[in-house]
């Protein structure tokens, strides 16, 4: 990798003057996307400002209906606990599948979300749970948080520091790995709330998204056979070395339909 | 004391050392004021190099030196030589070999070709340099398709050599294979691609070397399978005598054939260090792994099977398109000729069998032996067509297969591909291993899984290989008067556990405690000579390279045991650690003889002190043939095309086994090296721009712990070879022959009456998904 400075801030703001001041600064939660690029030289900032000294940015906590969940916890910690499994199990288990050990136990939410990589799989949760992303300054609702690919509706130099998960009466999370990364080549998570019902798939596009029309299905009857006539139409989707456009469109149902199959 | 016999699983002496980090690899070497030396890759498949221009990073910071392929070619260095066993195509011309410089200067053929070497203090510096070096390239179009490269009008790669074409070679009667096919009731034909694959070994390339000016003299370390070998290649290359080298291989962190081969950039390392007069350390990263490690398989084949409508198997004949890559590997056209052609047909019998290749140059890494180098291929072509023609005739495939394996009574027996095949009995191999695979219960686990929406499925592949490598071996054995023993081999382990096999021999042979036995391989200063790694050699060649010299010091014992107890030497017999007079009570450990051999008074005349001492050479007459049979029972999912392998059963005839938890291994790494190709791993360039799209782990799917299967396993042992003392067979390199058969069959059972009668490896859950679709359609 290419020489930077690093930086470790004892707190939001100073990390936020840190980047401000930096000619090409990056923070850096876990580490887990941007290290492997700073190694493959891909990724050259002059100034790597890490997170993981600031105070109360990780730890979980279930209150007024919501799991409340630290930028900088590790997918380890939350697929370990024991609130997280009570309230929603579906996040739990989402958790448990990211990556690798390794990757579970340096990698945060925050980072994942704030990426957004299009195969990630927190994306789904975030998106299919409603949740909302708390950052220093505001609040961001999930739908109008992940933007495209790769991009948020974070501004320069804003960071992260919780997301709140409203608690559903049911949610499910499928994902169809890839088999070399384990990330999604398809992923999707469905909850249920009231009459409320969210789809969000991620692996697919370039970027998580709603699926309307079986969301609109499944409120009018949650059940597996009611989203099987939905079509899902290849043309938006992803098509690479893994995966047709095609077959993921084909994926995009079976594991929607197994998905609510699993909380109908 | 530690007491050992053949047979015994002995815990591996090596894994504390492995496994608490203590392992001595490449990168954990440091000598003292080493510089670190970075390749300069082609970022194109094909292009011309109109020119290179330095200055800038030769100005850099920290930077040593620059040698550019303009460089190296001003040096005249010879090109790196091919090593290949067939030499000459089927009307007796050679077969084509362009050079292959270490570094590229007029021209690259491949994405990952080195065309600059730079040494700086510090790797990052070396690779700070490297973005600064500006080599001007012009674009060439590229093949990447090894049909396709040989086609009129594809892209060349070499002047002087027509239609990329390396080689056109045959093997077997073709006109007799013609007769029996057409006195065949019927042809089952198949055309199948054996999928390009990489070794990408845990631990990459690399090497480490120091030059003395004063001897004119190099140490080298390097993560090779072969340093005899390669040691001799390269001074071949850089035109020095091989003595001046000292070649090392530490703890080499895994091969499969990828560290078989000479490379350009140990040369390179020793170039540096000369020049420079310090020692230079390279080591690849995993993307320089992918690029540049030899690739292996890669065959597109049309198998035809001459069968009568009872079953019985008349001719088998396989037309094979191979690939060499940019330039001829060290094995080269091996491979996919004599490599895929001699154990053709498996464990049937055939009246007449014929092979045909042809293997040609693209723009990719060279490819070269890839754990089985050819066997796997043959193994997979005969158990899919075996297979389809089941399905063809209407009959079962275990009882096709039963009925043409051949018996045990027509062995020995020379192939039709001339293979020597003494010894064996494969109908008790495969009836045992069927035995095991619970037949009863199947019906019930099928209706189960069909019951979730699965479908089950299995299959039966019996294999026949053989092993291969270099066909001498030698060890050395030193004491010290206190009884304690060394033992030095030749051949060498990448992991596999010779470190305590081959201590096991020795100990076992001579009834010395395993503890007190130190172990060295893979150092030319150790031994004057060494095969290894390749061929599932291991045992074969080092294990009885160790009895051998075992033997030689027992009969230097007995007469030392002669001249204590003042008798003839052929009144001493040797048994379970101790030398004996026949009909007295005089006798005396092999402790006790080591000691005395350090002492000139209790020595008889013409044995100085240290003269148990023995190195010796054991030299292979004809290589042994392992068998064995593989089944696997599958579960698809239909819905998506996911497999999982629910069962796995082998029953292997590895001959003598003498450590049945390191063979274990062996066939557990193998079978999930196997289970790779046949459902996830496929090396892919893309064919418009010749990059290597798979070239990260990201992208590359290489099994892991969870995709392996449960797997059961058991040996034959009924039938040690006689071709070697020990009567082993090699073990190697079995599971890869097996593996892929068993498990793509099993998945077409599962499949069975949806109308999917073939997919290409590997088998991905979307290959699957469209089978079904396209069947169903």
């Amino acid at each position: 990798m290419h020489d930077f400075n690093f930086i470790q801030p004892k707190s939001a703001a100073a990390a936020a003057d840190a980047l401000a001041g930096a000619e090409d600064g990056q923070y850096m939660a876990g580490g887990q996307t941007l290290i492997p690029v700073l190694k493959q030289r891909l990724a050259m900032p002059t100034d790597v400002v890490d997170l993981s000294a600031i105070p109360g940015l990780a730890g979980i906590e279930v209150s007024g209906g919501a799991v409340r969940v630290g930028a900088m916890t590790t997918h380890a910690a939350v697929a370990a606990s024991g609130a997280v499994r009570d309230a929603v199990p579906a996040l739990a288990h989402l958790a448990g599948l990211i990556g690798d050990p390794h990757v579970r136990n340096r990698g945060t939410l925050g980072g994942s979300i704030a990426n957004n990589d299009p195969a990630a799989d927190y994306p789904a949760a975030v998106l299919g749970l409603g949740a909302t992303v708390v950052t220093e300054s505001r609040e961001i609702a999930a739908d109008d948080f992940f933007t495209d690919l790769f991009e948020t509706a974070l501004d320069d130099g804003e960071l992260v520091t919780r997301v709140d998960f409203p608690v559903p009466d049911a949610a499910a999370y499928v994902k169809f790995p890839n088999p070399a990364s384990r990330y999604a080549i398809v992923g999707v998570f469905v909850s249920r709330a009231g009459g409320a019902v969210r789809v969000a798939v991620t692996g697919a596009g370039p970027c998580v998204f709603r699926q309307a029309e079986m969301e609109a299905a499944l409120s009018a009857e949650f059940s597996a056979e009611a989203i099987a006539g939905v079509a899902i139409a290849a043309d938006d989707l992803n098509n690479d070395l893994h995966a047709s456009a095609e077959y993921r469109a084909h994926l995009v149902g079976v594991m929607a339909r197994r998905a609510v199959a699993e909380i109908a | 004391m530690n007491k050992v016999s053949f047979g015994d699983t002995v815990r591996r002496a090596e894994d504390h050392r492995f496994l608490t980090g203590k392992g001595n690899y490449i990168d954990d070497i440091t000598m003292p004021g080493q510089a670190h030396g970075v390749v300069v890759r082609s970022p194109y498949a094909h292009a011309r190099i109109n020119g290179f221009d330095a200055d800038a990073a030769r100005r850099a910071p920290g930077v040593l030196l620059v040698v550019t392929g303009a460089d190296w070619a001003a040096q005249g260095f010879g090109p790196i030589p091919t090593k290949s066993a067939v030499k000459e195509n089927r009307d007796g011309t050679p077969i084509a070999v362009p050079d292959r410089p270490c570094l590229a200067h007029d021209r690259v053929r491949y994405v990952g070709e080195g065309v600059a070497f730079i040494v700086a203090e510090t790797r990052d510096q070396a690779r700070d340099a490297a973005e600064l070096l500006d080599v001007d390239y012009a674009p060439m179009d590229a093949v990447t398709h090894p049909v396709k490269a040989l086609e009129p009008g594809a892209p060349q790669l070499h002047d002087g050599i027509a239609d990329n074409l390396c080689v056109d070679w045959e093997l077997g009667d073709a006109e007799a294979t013609e007769a029996a096919m057409r006195a065949a009731d019927r042809i089952v034909r198949l055309e199948l691609h054996n999928n390009r694959v990489t070794g990408a070994p845990i631990e990459p390339r690399g090497a480490i070397a120091s030059y003395d000016a004063g001897t004119d003299s190099y140490l080298m370390y390097q993560a090779t399978q072969n340093i005899h070998a390669n040691r001799n290649t390269t001074a071949e290359i850089l035109g020095i005598e091989a003595d001046k080298i000292r070649h090392v291989g530490p703890d080499v962190g895994g091969g499969f054939g990828a560290k078989n081969s000479v490379y350009p950039e140990p040369a390179l390392v020793l170039h540096a260090a000369k020049t420079l007069n310090r020692p230079v350390k390279w080591v690849n990263d995993r993307a320089e792994s992918f690029l540049s490690d030899t690739h292996g398989r890669s065959q597109y084949s049309t198998v035809e099977l001459g069968v009568d409508d009872d079953g019985t198997f008349r001719a088998l004949r396989t037309t094979t398109v191979g690939e060499l890559g940019a330039y001829c590997g060290t094995v080269g056209a091996f491979t996919p000729t004599g490599g895929s052609a001699r154990t053709q047909g498996g464990p049937y019998g055939f009246e007449a069998m014929y092979y045909s290749a042809r293997a040609g140059f693209t723009n990719t890494a060279p490819l070269d032996p890839y754990r089985g180098a050819g066997r796997p291929e043959g193994s997979f072509q005969i158990e899919r067509i075996v297979e389809k023609a089941a399905r063809e005739l209407g009959i079962d495939p275990v009882e096709l297969r039963r009925k043409n394996l051949i018996p045990k009574e027509r062995l020995p027996l020379k192939t039709a591909m001339g293979l020597d095949v003494d010894c064996g009995d494969f109908p008790t191999v495969f009836e045992q291993a069927l035995a095991m695979t619970d037949r009863v219960g199947f019906q019930a686990r099928k209706a189960a899984s069909e019951a979730a929406g699965k479908r089950l499925g299995f299959a039966i592949a019996p294999y026949l290989e053989c092993t291969g490598g270099m066909p001498k071996e030698h060890a050395v054995v030193t004491f010290t008067a206190d009884g304690s023993a060394h033992l030095a081999v030749g051949s060498q382990s990448t992991g596999m556990g010779h470190e305590t096999a081959l201590p096991q021999i020795l100990a076992a042979t001579l009834g010395l405690d395993m503890a007190r036995i130190g172990f060295t391989q893979a150092d030319t200063d150790a031994t004057p000579l060494g095969g290894g790694h390749g061929g599932s050699r291991g045992m074969e060649m080092g294990g009885n390279a160790v009895l051998q010299t075992a033997g030689e010091i027992i009969e230097k014992g007995r007469a030392i045991a002669a001249h204590l107890f003042e008798t003839d030497v052929d009144k001493i017999d040797f048994e379970d650690g101790s030398f004996f007079e026949k009909d007295t009570n005089h006798i005396a450990s092999m402790t006790e003889i080591i000691a005395a051999s350090f002492d000139p008074e209790r020595l008889p005349d013409g044995m100085e002190p240290g003269s148990l001492n023995t190195g010796s050479t054991f030299e292979r007459g004809i290589i042994s043939i392992p068998n064995g049979c593989h089944a696997a029972e599958v579960e698809v999912d239909p819905d998506t095309g996911a497999i999982a392998v629910t069962g796995f059963w082998v029953v292997d005839d590895f001959g003598t086994i003498i450590n049945p938890m390191l063979a274990d291994g062996q066939v557990m790494g193998g079978v999930g090296q196997g289970l790779g190709q046949a459902l996830m791993e496929n090396a892919v360039y893309d064919e418009a721009s010749g990059q290597l799209v798979t070239g990260s782990l990201i992208d590359y799917a290489l099994p892991r712990a969870d995709d392996m299967p449960p797997m059961t396993l058991e040996y034959y042992e009924g039938a040690p070879t006689k071709k070697n003392p020990l009567g082993v067979k090699g073990a190697g390199e079995a599971g890869c022959c097996g593996a892929p058969p068993a498990i793509v069959n099993a998945v077409l059972d599962a499949l069975d009456g949806l109308g999917v009668t073939h997919i290409e490896m590997p088998l991905t859950p979307e290959a699957v998904w469209r089978a079904i679709d396209a069947a169903g359609s």
